[in-house]
């Protein structure tokens, strides 16, 4: 199927369209929406027909895997798709209203559409050096929208997340040089393949070198102890876009997390990386809930929030470890990240919304927010309970899916650790409601284009109800993707084709 | 020949390494350059290369043999240009943060909860 390359060649096309008509704002905009709203409509379409009739490929140039560079959607592919450009579109939503004209100079809508093209990349691909192409695509479009119009604040923090970034890609491709004289392909479905004939010493190597593929993905995830640069720059992306960022960018690492060491890496031995994972999982969640209870400013919370979220997922991926448990670990670790884009970036977009109410970020100089504008107020109470694991909503049912995996699996500490850190995300979650939203509204002009940049987030909030209270085609969606990835036969026969499957099995004693 | 490369990685590595870490933008552009490079060469290291092995073009009618991987000079050429284009706004935001702040050590600039 030829036209999964639309999902890099609209946003790519719409970038260099959007450059070149620099300087008309208003048309700007509108082809901006349009291309964001078309891709989405096509990854939803996409999501459907995967779902239906199996995974799709695209051998791009029609060079067959594993020398071509091959695209895949499968259903977890698909289904970040579709996160990527609804939370995509609906952030443009609200950075129309919050954007300004000095932001438009700066050519924030082809950045963004880079943004998008990066993170789309990096969900569809199926080799793992395009892999490192997208995550640089990605970078470069989030430096450009993090320091567009940009203060000296922004300059300088800027600076930090391009040399840890810059750090991670060179280490991202000496992993690659590693795996590549050891296994002899970068292609995710050949390296499943070829991986799970190993054992003995060259299985422990490929075990060994997929660490160097830990760090760069702990890093991008933003999990324990990689986390420090989170917190300083997520707080500085321009209002509206930081939902994209927050929901999306650091999913990326968790999704590689997902993909590689779940699915890609088979060989003996390789649950111990999952173990370790499972380790991480519980320092991330902890250290980030707890850095989140010390900030004072809305923003840095919600930050560390972020860390301590990536906390769960990773340990789903771990929770994999015991392969009788993996298939439902995945489908736990699915759900929650779709449960957490919606609700995170609704939070950091309802953020910037009542930070622009009360004119701070600083908890204590904000307040009043229920008064001035009590349907914000009570999406953002909706989306930060949600968040925490309070029932009807999407947070709970994902944290009761990963709890049960982690008692059926006898991991009492982490699981124990789970149920602290979500105590304490409802306890900041309070002090941002006590700080911000009651109390005396600070004098000033309130942000006039509250309302627009309200609607938006408020499908997201709705999403998560949604998601508590009829879960099931989602459960059974998720099911189906964990049952891919945990089982990659039928992912590698539609990337390697039935002809070179057959011969392997036919060389098998 | 792979012992060879291998000192070069190792001895690229420190110095990349020493420079990121040292308090001055300038040098941290300048680690980061070597950093790419030490990475390069592990990257040709991985194809198995040697001075014996031809070019890998081919022409029909000849016999195939003792050619080098196309794939890893491949990743690096793309890996060049990325590192480039990367290093160059590293250098451009290097040279704001100067402009801006009057000091390229980063361990002067202010705190970042203060500048934001």
């Amino acid at each position: 199927m030829n036209s999964l390359a639309l999902v890099l060649v609209i946003p790519f096309a719409s970038a260099v369209v959007l450059g070149l008509l620099h300087g008309r704002p208003r048309l700007e905009r509108a082809v901006n929406l349009a291309s964001c709203l078309g891709l989405t409509a096509f990854v939803f379409w996409l999501l459907a027909y995967v779902d239906a009739h199996g995974i799709q490929t695209t051998m791009i140039a029609g060079y067959q895997a594993p020398f071509g560079i091959a695209l895949v959607a499968d259903r977890l592919s698909c289904l970040m798709l579709c996160l990527s450009m609804a939370v995509g579109s609906i952030a443009l939503v609200v950075s129309l209203s919050t954007v300004t004209a000095d932001q438009e100079r700066s050519f924030f809508h082809p950045l963004f559409q880079v943004l998008l093209l990066g993170v789309n990349w990096a969900f569809v691909t199926g080799d793992l050096f395009n892999l490192f192409v997208a995550y640089e695509v990605m970078l470069v479009g989030s430096y450009g929208l993090m320091m567009v119009g940009a203060g000296r604040a922004q300059v300088r923090q800027g600076l930090m997340y391009i040399a840890i970034n810059l750090v991670g890609g060179s280490l991202f491709i000496f992993g690659l040089a590693l795996l590549y004289a050891l296994v002899g392909t970068l292609n995710m479905a050949d390296i499943a393949q070829r991986t799970a004939e190993l054992a003995g010493p060259r299985a422990a190597a490929v075990t060994a070198v997929s660490m160097v593929l830990l760090i760069v993905f702990a890093l991008k995830a933003a999990a324990f102890p990689l986390f420090f640069w989170l917190p300083d720059s997520y707080p500085i992306v321009p209002t509206g876009v930081n939902g994209y960022f927050a929901g999306l960018l650091t999913k990326v690492g968790v999704y590689s997390l997902l993909r590689v060491f779940v699915m890609t890496f088979r060989q003996d031995g390789q649950e111990l990386v999952l173990e370790i994972l499972l380790v991480l999982s519980g320092f991330t969640m902890l250290l980030g809930v707890l850095g989140a209870l010390c900030q004072w400013d809305i923003r840095r919370v919600l930050s560390w929030h972020i860390i301590s979220q990536v906390g769960y997922m990773v340990m789903g991926i771990g929770l994999a470890a015991n392969a009788g448990m993996a298939r439902v670990a995945v489908a736990a670790t699915v759900f929650y990240v779709t449960h957490h884009i919606i609700v995170k970036s609704s939070l950091f977009m309802l953020a910037g919304v009542a930070e622009g109410l009360t004119g701070s970020s600083q908890l204590k100089r904000m307040g009043g927010v229920v008064g001035l504008a009590p349907g914000t107020a009570a999406l953002f109470l909706i989306a930060a309970f949600s968040l925490a694991g309070m029932p009807p909503f999407s947070g709970f049912l994902s944290k009761v899916l990963l709890m049960r995996v982690g008692l059926a699996d006898d991991q009492w500490v982490i699981v124990a650790i789970a149920v602290a850190t979500s105590f304490f995300t409802l306890l900041s979650m309070l002090k941002i409601w006590s700080y911000a939203y009651w109390g005396k509204a600070p004098l000033g002009a309130p942000f006039a284009g509250w309302r627009l940049a309200t609607a938006p987030a408020a499908v997201l909030v709705l999403a998560t109800v949604v998601l508590g209270l009829w879960a099931q085609p989602l459960l059974r969606y998720a099911d189906a993707a964990a049952d891919e990835v945990t089982r990659p036969q039928a992912y590698i026969e539609a990337v390697l084709g039935p002809r070179q499957t057959a011969r392997a099995a036919g060389e098998a004693p | 020949m792979s012992v060879l490369l291998a000192l070069a990685v190792g001895v690229l590595f420190g110095a990349a390494v020493y420079l990121i870490l040292s308090p001055h933008l300038v040098r941290m552009v300048i680690g980061f350059g070597l950093l790419s490079n030490a990475v390069n060469l592990a990257m040709i290291a991985s194809g198995g290369f040697t001075l014996r092995h031809e070019a890998p073009f081919v022409d029909d009618s000849q016999v195939v043999a003792n050619l080098m991987d196309p794939l890893p000079p491949d990743i690096i050429l793309t890996a060049i240009v990325i590192n480039f284009a990367v290093g160059a706004l590293f250098l451009i935001v290097a040279y704001v943060v100067y402009r801006d702040f009057g000091t390229a050590n980063p361990d002067k600039l202010p705190p970042p909860s203060d500048a934001t």
